[in-house]
């Protein structure tokens, strides 16, 4: 699977397109502060609705160039599997845990589960006691650390 | 000479224990976060910055400025020894850096590598003070249809720079960065634009979790994306790590050539090291009498790519700190940093604080000094640093990328902003879009948005002065040159007609 393809160019041309004509939109019905007197070159929409047509015209040559590139150098060995945890993981961690669940509770938890299951072996060899005993006392100790120095350290109200 | 007499003075302020001890941690720290593939120099400046919130003024410049050159250089070494670059600062030096490693003299192309990082950030620093005053001196006299244009071509030279094969997805790039400095509260009449009633976006979207998100969470999932790779390593130890002075004195031009045309890449706005380090590269093979050793272990080789990218760093700061325009990417964190920190960079900066530059100056000595001897000294250790396993250090990364922009406001929506910026980097990265113009697009896109309408509320709506003021017109023909150079068919023309000239001579 790739990211840097011919349909994918297209498929982001489209949404490019999309986002720049709203980028336009935006600022062309955008307040121009009439009631205040200000020049016409000086509405805060003008910036948006300039940026907005390059958005689209570049949008538009982004789709006509968009060609097969068999003849680039693909990435290889790509695990999105591994990608997919990872992002899953740390975007729980950082949007519902931090601010929900103590800071150094939840940084254990996430730096816990993160070391446990990406140092698992590839064949189930045992070991699997030994493995969460290091990860949670790898979290532990990494959180503790981390949340010390803030919080006295830097003086930060931890979330 | 009034420079360097500003210089002198400026190190023998630095010259207190207590910021020696700074220059050592922060030097090592940055040597460390280069060295490991998956830390750049820019998160690595990105976070300490988050660090730095609660130190003195001279004292926080001195530590990022210590991160960036130690991590720039850091980069060397996995790209030596691994054939890894830590940074893509450092993705020339592996091409002959590896090759040494594995006929068994790691160690000397390490000290190479060191000699030329130190030499390379030398020459910088003495063209960071000969250039930044009269430079602040030019941009004073510039206006708002200067500053117009000045904004827009950095975008466009950056994108066209670090767009590669794809220039276009460089100015994609630079637009997205542009239109999200367009969210929160303009900078002429306050009024709020696509903030969606959500009053956290009525400041806008801050630059350090972008940037932390951009950087170090996208890394972060790039890094666990790739399968774990089997590092093949060159044999570190037995060889001579002190690099010979007959090799240096051998070199000398290569050194000179390469400072000058890395602090020069560092110049242009949001291009960076690794640019500083393919033309110096590049440069070095052209000219070259051992030309087909390149890319077999070339020792010159090694050295211009080091002396290249380590140049950029002061030349990226000479337009940081005089028109506020980042000549690359961990310089950008360094201008948010600078504004934290009560300095406003930027064409007043002679007027305001004219120590200020040689006091940077005097930073970058203290901390190529500091690289110099932990580059000579440490060899074996970084070796060692290089064998944390990626599912130890990732997740305390991240954990950094959350914690560090929640500590500047202490807001959980700065980490949400750090998430999706991260996200989208790394979806972005992966369809080959550069990251350095969408960084510049969100620093600039206030600049260009205010020069634009101040420019056109003084002329009472007309376009004349923008492309008819002497600055305007020079910098509107060098962006319309670059934009018409990333054209295939013209490129092409431009080729065949040099081609038929040289032919003809």
């Amino acid at each position: 699977m790739s990211l840097n393809s011919p349909v994918a160019d297209k498929v982001t041309a489209a949404v490019l397109f999309l986002l720049g004509a709203g980028m336009s939109w935006g600022g062309f019905t955008m307040d121009r502060l009439e009631m205040r007197d200000i020049h016409p070159g000086s509405i805060p929409g003008l910036v948006p609705i300039i940026l907005g047509m390059a958005l689209m015209g570049c949008a538009v040559l982004l789709f006509a160039g968009a060609r097969d590139k068999s003849g680039e150098v693909a990435e290889t060995g790509e695990s999105w599997r591994d990608f997919a945890i990872a992002a899953a993981g740390s975007v729980v961690y950082a949007v519902a845990m931090v601010g929900n669940v103590p800071f150094v509770v939840a940084t254990t938890i996430y730096i816990a589960a993160f070391v446990w299951w990406f140092t698992r072996p590839a064949t189930d060899e045992g070991g699997g006691l030994r493995r969460v005993v290091i990860a949670v006392g790898f979290g532990a100790v990494v959180s503790v650390a981390i949340s010390v120095l803030f919080r006295y350290g830097f003086l930060v109200r931890l979330p | 000479m009034e420079g360097l007499v500003g210089l002198g003075t400026a190190l023998m302020a630095f010259m207190t224990p207590v910021m020696l001890m700074h220059v050592a941690w922060s030097t090592l720290l940055g040597i460390f976060v280069g060295s490991l593939p998956g830390l750049t120099a820019t998160m690595g400046v990105a976070l300490l910055t988050t660090l730095t919130y609660t130190m003195e003024r001279d004292t926080a410049i001195l530590v990022l400025i210590c991160m960036y050159v130690g991590a720039i250089y850091g980069g060397s070494r996995s790209a030596i020894l691994l054939n890894i670059p830590g940074t893509p600062a450092s993705a020339a030096t592996a091409l002959d850096g590896y090759p040494l490693a594995r006929q068994g003299k790691a160690g000397y192309a390490m000290a190479l590598a060191t000699a030329g990082s130190a030499l390379g950030t030398l020459v910088g620093i003495v063209l960071l003070v000969l250039l930044a005053p009269p430079l602040a001196d030019v941009a004073l006299s510039f206006g708002s249809f200067e500053y117009f244009w000045l904004a827009v071509f950095g975008i466009v030279i950056s994108g066209q720079l670090t767009g590669g094969a794809h220039p276009l997805k460089g100015y994609i790039a630079g637009i997205l960065g542009l239109g999200v400095a367009m969210i929160g509260s303009d900078g002429i009449h306050a009024h709020l634009r696509f903030t969606f009633d959500l009053q956290p976006l009525n400041g806008g979207i801050g630059l350090i979790p972008a940037m932390v998100g951009a950087f170090g969470f996208a890394e972060v999932l790039t890094v666990m994306w790739r399968r774990r790779a089997e590092m093949v390593e060159g044999r570190a130890g037995g060889d001579r790590v002190l690099p010979k002075f007959v090799d240096l004195w051998r070199y000398k031009f290569t050194v000179l050539r390469s400072g000058v045309i890395g602090t020069l890449v560092g110049i242009i706005p949001g291009v960076g090291e690794d640019i500083g380090a393919w033309a110096s590269y590049a440069m070095a093979r052209r000219l070259s009498r051992e030309r087909e050793m390149f890319g077999k272990g070339s020792q010159e080789g090694l050295t211009a790519a080091e002396t290249g990218n380590s140049a950029v760093v002061p030349g990226a700061l000479i337009p940081a700190l005089t028109l506020a325009v980042p000549g690359s990417a961990p310089a950008a964190v360094l201008i948010a940093a600078l504004f934290l920190h009560g300095i406003r960079p930027g064409p007043m900066i002679m007027i305001e604080q004219p120590d200020f530059i040689y006091s940077v100056a005097a930073m970058l000595v203290m901390a190529t000094i500091a690289i110099a001897v932990f580059g000579l000294s440490l060899t074996r250790v970084f070796v060692q640093v290089l064998r944390i396993p990626r599912e130890f250090l990732m997740p305390v990364v991240f954990t950094l990328c959350v914690i560090g922009p929640y500590a500047l406001t202490q807001r959980l929506f700065d980490v949400w902003v750090m998430v999706a910026f991260g996200l989208i980097g790394f979806v972005l990265r992966q369809m080959n879009y550069p990251m350095a113009p969408l960084v510049l697009g969100i620093i600039l896109g206030d600049l260009l948005d205010k020069s634009l309408r101040r420019g056109l509320t003084l002329s009472d709506g007309d376009l004349s002065p923008f492309f008819t003021r002497p600055v305007s017109a020079v910098f509107c023909v060098m962006v319309v040159a670059v934009i018409m150079f990333s054209v295939p068919a013209v490129r092409r023309g431009l080729g065949r007609l040099i081609g038929r000239s040289e032919a003809g001579a």
